[in-house]
């Protein structure tokens, strides 16, 4: 998905002469267009940490103070980095402050990444010039933030160059940028109030900025036909004729040009209102209206065969949100954007296309269920017991520390298992499910740490009670075309939620279509719960494209060795600080 | 000579078992029809089974041997008659030396000390049961050690690439006869064939050979192609068993925990003083 950021100039309307320029007519900048799978979360974002507001007309846009930043719909190829717009800038009158205040934020979630000078600070004051640090949105788009009380705001785009003469005059020339110097210091032109200014490219020639997060410059003109002449007479190449878009908001017509530096620029008519982005076809997965008959294996029980993944169920939430006590489904837009929430929560530290690869399967088709836990019917937790809330007391009592060894930290970290029911959950990546069928058994294997669960469903019985594993003793048994598994004989070393040794879990697996899989678990803890309570989410069929990959956890754990290290070398420092 | 096979298995005579397949031949392709066929006609590989043996020691023929002093007799490696058709195993000479020095470090390098995933062949004789799970288009084995598992494909006429290298690769199997005969390729190069240091690359390439013998003992080859380790290709072949106690079932050995010792106790907080 793709966000557009565009950048149209609201100021006085007063169109600069452009001195000593050649161009036909003195351009604004009308906008930057950003790709990020989820223009609500984009709109937050920016309105959030860059204190622009929601445009009032457009859901997909924001207004930088007066400037309006646009967001569309597209997969992306990576951040700003190495492409011919080395990043965007905005000016903030106690830049001190703001920093502190974004470092607070903190990288979690759809949070801010800084990008630190090499002692460590966030910002540095450049003499002559005026303070300036670097930051990154989740999407990689750079970020510069200036304190510059002259130009408030939006206060730059900032290129890169193999020869930025060469640049600046092209944008002179061929947009109307008027010559200026910032401070008295930096070479730039100037569109109305904002900067464009150009810094030597490092190597070679910087890659193009289409299909990245950063795709395009946008600048508006008044009278396209007369630019456009104007522009073919100085040989820019045009990469789309200008034309009103079939999709546009309204009549303005627009253009795509080769800029330098393989940067895309458009040139849009005045009124140009943007475009109505392509909506993704963001549909549940269909439960069949239709009784749906189960296919049945050559040995007459119901057959689960097959490669499912939990990518679209990734998301949703375990309890019922209490802003959302009453919703019956999200919209395809609010579904859309959790999914972006949770995968920018879950894997901060991985490359944005990784990210987005990783659940590339249901990436634009996201469950648009409210909560897994369907009862009780309120969608919460029932009450806790007086051992439970004891229990969950203590555990948060637990100071964090620095771990002594592995068992300080989680089964999951470990690389041992994700525990039941968690290992069944949707998480960010690896989320195929594996289910190979014998006669008397359902073999159900997790492509997370490599977990297969073989279920018996002959009728034995449970393992001896002394006889306890991570994942319990699973046996099935099939009522109508659901297999339902009881787990239990827990060694108690893993814990859901505050459940241990004694929980029961009820697992419902039945397919509901073709392609859909209902997974169901009840989990029953007395100790910890005042009643059983059930979640539900349904697995997609993937067969044609999707394998489980070897997920070789413990094998390539260099995780721990660095959490390990990291917590003896902090306390060597913290020793020697004494 | 299937039947005689048959017959010295089933009289259980150790000697004449060793006698029969140090002759080298394939073991027969359609065997006696005493085993239960599958939905589809083919034999039914359904069941828990079980290497017995001490080829997860030495895969050759090797004597007693002393293990780690403070265990005793229970740490000490028992004798076994190899599983390697004509016991030697064609190392070009820098894997040899490779595989001696792997000997030499078995304590600290070994990947089952590890709790690594064992690869393949070794995955089919560690001492721990694995269970065949023989779907329509899929045939799953669930490993005991370390949750190794493979999926063999049956449903693909023309084998894939593995995606990746990894450690248990990348499974192809079909039916010759009554014999499951599968591919694995795909390897990482990183797994061990025995406690001994026996080795491949990654460029191994694996075809294995379930021919059922009686309903509850298959034979089971493996021949073992490597051009970067070997100088040509060798074979090893004994029987698995099938696990015939009531309720039999592949238990969880997550030994994950069990080697974190040996992984990271150099980067465990020492106590203070």
């Amino acid at each position: 998905m793709r966000v557009n950021i565009a950048v149209r100039v609201l100021t006085g309307a007063a169109t600069l002469v452009a001195l000593s320029s050649g161009a036909a007519t003195a351009a604004s900048i009308e906008y930057v267009q950003i790709a990020v799978p989820s223009p609500i979360e984009a709109v937050r974002w920016y309105t959030e940490h860059m204190e622009c507001e929601p445009s009032e007309t457009q859901p997909d846009s924001a207004d930088c103070h007066g400037v309006e930043i646009v967001f569309g719909v597209a997969p992306t190829m990576g951040g700003t980095q190495g492409t011919g717009v080395n990043h965007i800038g905005f000016s903030f009158p106690d830049l001190e402050a703001k920093m502190r205040e974004l470092e607070a934020v903190g990288v979690g979630g759809a949070g801010v990444r800084l990008q630190r000078f090499e002692d460590g600070s966030t910002f540095r004051d450049v003499p002559g010039l005026f303070k300036l640090g670097f930051i990154f949105d989740p999407w990689g788009t750079r970020i510069e933030l200036v304190e510059d009380p002259d130009y408030p705001g939006f206060h730059q785009i900032h290129l890169s160059s193999a020869d930025p003469s060469a640049t600046l005059a092209w944008y002179r020339d061929v947009l109307g940028g008027v010559p200026a110097r910032l401070r008295g210091q930096l070479d730039g032109l100037l569109f109305d109030d904002i900067w464009l200014l150009v810094s030597q490219h490092e190597q070679g020639v910087p890659a193009p900025t289409e299909g990245r997060t950063l795709d395009h410059l946008g600048f508006v003109v008044e009278d396209m036909d007369t630019v456009a002449t104007d522009m073919r007479e100085k040989q820019v190449m045009f990469e789309q004729a200008p034309a009103v878009p079939g999709n546009g908001r309204s009549g303005a017509s627009r253009a795509f040009v080769a800029g330098p530096d393989n940067v895309r620029v458009a040139v849009v008519e005045t009124g140009w209102g943007g475009i109505v982005p392509v909506q993704a076809a963001m549909t549940e997965y269909p439960e069949e209206s239709a009784p749906y008959t189960v296919p049945r294996t050559p040995w007459d029980a119901p057959d689960l065969q097959g490669i499912w993944t939990g990518d679209a169920a990734h998301g949703i939430p375990l309890e019922r949100p209490v802003d959302a006590a009453e919703d019956a489904a999200l919209t395809p837009e609010e579904a859309a954007a959790r999914r972006e929430r949770g995968t920018l929560r879950s894997i901060w530290g991985y490359e944005r296309e990784w990210r987005d690869t990783t659940l590339g399967f249901a990436k634009d088709d996201p469950s648009t269920q409210v909560a897994m836990i369907v009862d009780p019917p309120d969608g919460r937790l029932p009450p806790l017991t007086p051992e439970g809330e004891a229990q969950i007391a203590a555990a948060q009592n637990v100071q964090p520390g620095l771990p002594a060894g592995p068992e300080d930290l989680s089964s999951w970290v470990r690389c041992i298992t994700r525990g039941l029911p968690e290992m069944m959950l949707p998480r960010v990546y690896n989320n195929g499910l594996q289910i190979v069928q014998s006669p008397g058994f359902v073999a159900v294997q997790k492509e997370m740490i490599h977990e297969t669960r073989v279920i018996p469903t002959d009728g034995r019985p449970h393992l001896g009670p002394n006889l306890t594993q991570w994942l319990g003793d699973s046996r099935g048994w099939w009522e109508g075309d659901t297999l339902v598994v009881e787990v239990r004989n827990f060694n108690g070393k893993y814990s859901y939620r505050g459940s241990g040794e004694n929980m029961t879990l009820i697992e419902r697996y039945t397919r509901t279509g073709p392609d859909t899989l209902r997974y169901e678990f009840t989990v029953d803890d007395p100790t910890i719960w005042t009643a059983p309570w059930t979640g539900m989410f349904t697995f997609g069929r993937d067969d044609d494209q999707y394998e489980l990959v070897e997920y070789a956890c413990h094998e390539g754990n260099y995780g721990m060795t660095n959490i390990l290290s990291g917590a003896r070398a902090e306390e060597r420092e913290q020793a020697a600080q004494q | 000579m299937k039947n005689a096979l048959y017959r010295v298995l089933k009289a259980g005579s150790p000697v004449l078992v060793a006698a029969l397949l140090a002759v080298g031949h394939a073991v027969a392709q359609q065997a006696d029809g005493e085993f239960a066929r599958a939905w589809d006609g083919h034999p039914d590989l359904n069941g828990i089974w079980q290497a017995i043996g001490t080829a997860h020691w030495d895969i050759q023929d090797h004597p007693a041997s002393a293990g780690p002093r403070e265990l005793g007799a229970i740490g000490a490696v028992p004798p076994g008659q190899g599983v390697v058709v004509g016991n030697e195993i064609p190392y070009q000479p820098w894997a040899l030396e490779r595989k001696q020095r792997n000997f030499e470090n078995r304590h600290t390098d070994d990947p089952e000390i590890k709790c690594y995933m064992p690869g393949v062949p070794r995955a089919t004789y560690l001492p721990y049961p694995f269970q065949i799970i023989q779907g329509t288009g899929k045939i799953m084995i669930v490993y005991g050690f370390a949750d190794a598992n493979r999926t063999i494909h049956m449903d693909k006429t023309n084998p894939e690439p593995a995606p990746i290298d990894s450690w248990m690769g990348r499974s192809h199997g079909r039916w010759d006869g009554d014999t499951l005969v599968v591919e694995a390729a795909g390897f990482n190069g990183q797994a061990w064939f025995d406690r001994a240091g026996n080795f491949a690359s990654d460029s191994l390439r694996v075809i294995e050979r379930y021919t059922p013998l009686t309903p509850d003992a298959l034979m089971y080859e493996a021949t073992i192609e490597d051009p970067n380790v070997f100088t040509r290709p060798w074979t090893m072949r004994m029987p698995l068993y099938r696990r015939l106690e009531e309720h039999a079932q592949v238990l969880e050995f997550k030994c994950v925990e069990f080697s974190e010792g040996i992984l990271y106790d150099h980067l465990r907080r020492q106590p203070a003083g």
